[in-house]
């Protein structure tokens, strides 16, 4: 079976400038290697600074890392010019964790949805029209909420929204980051099934991307702890919540101890 | 809503200031050339209600100035013969704004020349003199500001968005300019250019001129704003679904930069204006006979006209209610974007 | 020691660009000193010809800035046309009548605008708060030019104050107590003019950065411990808010040089500004360019103190240079 997505030596610097102008360089990603089959949902598990958005900005081919190789669909789209990538973009979308600063706040939702289908320029606009449409209820919005602005959304409603864009030009990966971080306990339970559900009859492969331990062994069939730019821990759920080798992995158990998510596997 | 209210004072207020001068035509009785040898220097005209005798009158009248027996430059009112004054009169033909013909004046007298804010030296009318002027200095300054904004745009866009050397070399390039004296080297290019051109080619060139010294600060800012815009994550996002540089350019990190703009706008026009009056002050800008608010003041630096002529002060003034309005216009922008800022991130927070 | 250095070599640098700049700028434009000459018809074609050669303006640009810099290493700028002399020694005589405004005002501009900025963010939104406010957005809208031309007016109508110039004449014959008195007298106008448009930007940012300190948990525990309100003010608040005013004076110190250009020509002050304009009217292109660039040395200067300043007033700069030393 061919791997959708593998990760081969990703490192990335970036470097700062200090008030003085000297240069200070810093490693969010440090070696990370890994790989997702079709159709699994990797969960990638780290506290603040662990790389994990760095990362997840990488795959979707949003930055360049300084060395490594991503491997989608059998092409290194590390390799890749300006131009290509912009093709391949499409194919691997994100979900970011603020859906605020993710949906613009200039747009009505229905401006945020057609977006993709326009820029791509696939369909005429009335068709376009009608598949946002078709995408926001199949979210969970109603139709009434197309004209309104994002302001007027709650977070619930606005992370919903962000799912439906990343839906809209039918990617193979989808990339979640921490996008229930933001939520409401109650709220993150019903994305999350969401989720689930879109994950099954969209035959999605996903990288779910949290701090929260139980959201991971929830939504997960293989869980990847990151710590300080690497991954120092793989296995499936019941392997890390059972037995967390790493430190960093153990912390991040300790942590859910107290979640109100029964992690699937317990 | 206030700060939106506040916002519309000032701009309605400044629309109207910009009204007045663009129909110069219609609020001077006269045009700003024509000479009258008889009035040099003629003190402004008093309006009055009351005559000799003591009567009332409804509508104002003045009394001719002639000059006294002896002097050169002493004037007296004729009380023998008050000259009413007439509103919307048929006058000397203008065009308005440049382009219609028209012959219809605010006020004006028969018989006579008045002069509501005095005479030059030339028995030119102050009053048309400043209105006209105003058209000068006031369109220096929105051109000057213009260029500045668009090389200033332009320049921050590609610094901001682009980044790496590109952003190196522009902005280095920025501190080099605003390290220079503006004025100085303003002044230094302006008089290495042909002194006597006419008119229309002095008034381009020291448009174009301040206008490309000026770029740096705007695009500081702007390059500010473009990288902050860049970051954002809906701009991510748009990438993220194949977006160009130029849509995501045009349709989500260019509408950040409105307000930025807007609010340079009103700072830098204002030190356009300033900096037209000071070349032509100095005779480096617009020269005689059209007139400029800068070259109206260029008499005051004759001991003689300080001494005698206060009235040659006047133009002096005319800029102040305009300058005044923009800074209220500037403040009331910054406190109106400030404002709206708070707004959106308690939104979203 | 290593970031006085850097900075050094930063403003070192600057000066160089910006005399590169100068000299491309005003070397591109077409004319020159002679182009009035060569209107004149009684002066012929080739003694203009000749003329351009002794002073060497037909050269090539690379070859006359090098020579410049020449020049300039040996403190002569290059050589004036119209006065026929180097153009250094002409220069430093009207600098230092400029630096004598300038620094005058400064020091009194900022001697105004601390005490008053603190006194308005003291009692803010209270009646003398309110009265600043407006006195000092009245005089930033009104421009320098209009307010030196007023008091100009003033001056000679009221007979109260000289009308120009630096001395009066028979200047030498009086005591030293009475060349200091005619000495203050010109200068009073001049400073007034210089100190009144600078003083609202900087009264707005002292009480801005004062407003913003007044609030801080250390001042109100100060307090708290029974510090008279003068000290409270000066030795405590002030120092905390000085970093953005430092580098506000090191920008002061160039926008004085920038309006004193305009006001020493209203004023008939023999500084810089009456000279470079004479000399912009008469082309005398290496004066013109040894002006800019004078005035871009002071204001690089003064943006230099202002950054040793804050790496000397602010605790975090020093410590941050220490660790990657």
């Amino acid at each position: 079976m061919q791997l959708l997505i593998h990760v081969e030596n990703l490192v990335k610097r970036y470097s700062r400038r200090t008030i003085l102008g000297s240069r200070e360089v810093v490693s969010a990603l440090n070696d990370v290697s890994f790989s997702v089959a079709p159709g699994r949902t990797l969960a990638l598990v780290g506290e603040s600074g662990s790389g994990k958005s760095t990362l997840a900005q990488c795959l979707a081919g949003l930055e360049r890392p300084t060395s490594g190789r991503i491997w989608f669909e059998g092409r290194d789209i590390v390799a890749l010019g300006e131009n290509q990538l912009r093709a391949v973009r499409p194919q691997t979308q994100l979900v970011f964790q603020d859906p605020a600063s993710s949906l613009s706040p200039r747009f009505t939702a229905l401006q945020i949805l057609m977006e993709p289908l326009t820029v791509q320029a696939r369909v005429g606009r009335r068709e376009a029209r009608e598949r946002a449409l078709t995408m926001m209820e199949r979210v969970g919005l109603s139709r009434d909420l197309a004209d309104r602005r994002t302001a007027e959304f709650s977070g619930g409603q606005r992370q919903r929204l962000a799912i439906a864009r990343a839906l809209s030009l039918a990617p193979k990966l989808l990339i979640v980051d921490e996008a229930l971080s933001a939520l409401d306990c109650s709220v993150q339970a019903q994305i999350a099934n969401l989720l689930q559900e879109l994950q099954s009859s969209f035959a999605l492969t996903s990288v779910f991307i949290t701090h929260d331990m139980a959201m991971a062994a929830h939504l997960g069939d293989e869980i990847a702890v990151m710590d300080r730019g690497r991954i120092v821990e793989q296995g499936s759920p019941e392997e890390v919540l059972r037995s967390p080798e790493h430190e960093a992995a153990r912390r991040l158990v300790a942590a859910t101890l107290g979640s109100s998510v029964t992690p699937r596997a317990l | 809503m206030t700060k939106r209210r506040e916002l519309a004072k000032w701009l309605v207020v400044l629309v109207a200031l910009h009204c007045v001068i663009a129909c110069a035509g219609f609020f001077a009785p006269y045009d700003p050339v024509t000479q009258d040898r008889e009035h040099p220097y003629a003190p402004p005209s008093r309006l009055h209600f009351l005559d000799t005798q003591g009567r009332v009158h409804l509508r104002p009248f003045f009394y001719p100035l002639r000059i006294r027996e002896g002097s050169f430059d002493q004037y007296q009112e004729d009380t023998a013969q008050p000259i009413p004054v007439k509103f919307f009169v048929d006058g000397a033909r203008y065009k308005l704004l440049g382009w219609i013909p028209c012959h219809l004046h605010l006020f004006g007298v028969d018989d006579a020349r008045v002069y509501l804010l005095g005479s030059d030296g030339y028995g030119r009318d102050q009053l048309a003199r400043i209105l006209y002027g105003g058209q000068v200095s006031l369109l220096a300054g929105w051109l000057g500001a213009g260029i500045t904004l668009s090389l200033g745009l332009g320049v921050g866009a590609v610094a901001g968005y682009y980044g790496g050397w590109r952003d190196e070399i522009l902005m280095r390039l920025a501190e080099l300019f605003l390290a220079l004296p503006w004025l100085y080297l303003l002044f230094g290019l302006r008089a290495f250019l042909p002194l006597s051109v006419s008119p229309l080619e002095a008034f381009l060139l020291i448009v174009v001129v301040s206008g490309t010294l000026g770029w740096a600060r705007p695009a500081r800012l702007v390059r500010g704003v473009v990288l902050s815009a860049k970051q954002r994550d809906f701009v991510r996002a748009a990438r993220g679904f194949g977006a160009s540089d130029s849509y995501l350019f045009r349709r989500h990190i260019l509408p950040e930069t409105s307000s930025l703009l807007l609010t340079q706008a009103t700072i830098l026009v204002p030190q356009f204006v300033l900096a037209e009056m000071t070349l032509s002050f100095l005779g480096l800008g617009v020269p005689e006979p059209v007139a400029s608010w800068g070259n109206l003041l260029a008499n005051l630096q004759q001991y003689s006209v300080l001494m005698s002529y206060w009235w040659m002060y006047l133009p002096a003034l005319a800029m102040v209610p305009f300058f005044l309005t923009y800074l209220g216009l500037a403040s009331a922008l910054q406190e109106w974007s400030d404002f709206s800022k708070i707004g959106a991130s308690r939104e979203q927070g | 020691m290593r970031f006085v250095s850097r900075r050094l070599i930063h403003a070192v640098l600057l000066i160089f660009g910006v005399s590169i700049l100068t000299f491309l700028f005003t070397s591109l434009a077409p004319g020159d000193y002679f182009a009035e000459m060569r209107l004149n018809p009684q002066i012929a074609p080739e003694t203009v010809i000749a003329l351009r050669a002794q002073y060497q303006l037909n050269r090539p640009l690379p070859v006359r800035y090098a020579r410049w810099v020449e020049s300039a290493l040996h403190g002569d700028l290059g050589f004036s046309f119209s006065y026929n002399s180097p153009v250094g020694p002409l220069l430093w005589v009207r600098a230092r009548n400029t630096l004598l405004l300038t620094v005058t005002a400064t020091l009194l501009a900022w001697g105004l605008a601390l005490p008053l900025g603190v006194w308005s963010a003291e009692r803010q939104g209270g009646l003398p708060d309110t009265l600043i406010s407006w006195t000092m957005a009245v005089l930033l809208v009104v421009p320098d030019l209009v307010l030196a031309l007023g008091l100009l007016l003033f001056a000679v109508r009221s007979g109260w104050f000289p009308t120009g110039g630096l001395a009066a004449v028979g200047f030498e014959s009086l005591s030293p107590l009475d060349k200091l008195r005619d000495l203050a007298l010109h200068m009073i106008l001049p400073v007034v003019v210089l100190v009144l448009t600078a003083l609202p930007v900087m009264v707005g940012h002292v009480r801005a950065a004062m407003a913003g300190v007044l609030d801080a948990p250390f001042l109100r525990a100060a307090r708290g411990h029974g510090i008279p309100r003068r000290r409270l003010l000066y030795r405590y608040a002030l120092p905390a808010a000085a970093n953005p005013l430092i580098s506000l004076f090191g920008f002061s110190i160039g926008a004085l040089l920038s309006s004193s250009l305009l006001i020493e020509v209203i004023m008939s002050w023999p500084g810089l500004g009456p000279l470079l304009v004479e000399a912009i009217l008469a082309r005398d292109l290496y004066v013109v360019i040894g002006g800019v660039l004078l005035s871009t040395l002071f204001l690089v200067a003064g943006n230099f103190v202002a950054d040793i300043l804050l790496f000397w007033a602010d605790p975090r700069i020093r410590t941050e240079a220490e660790a990657t030393r």
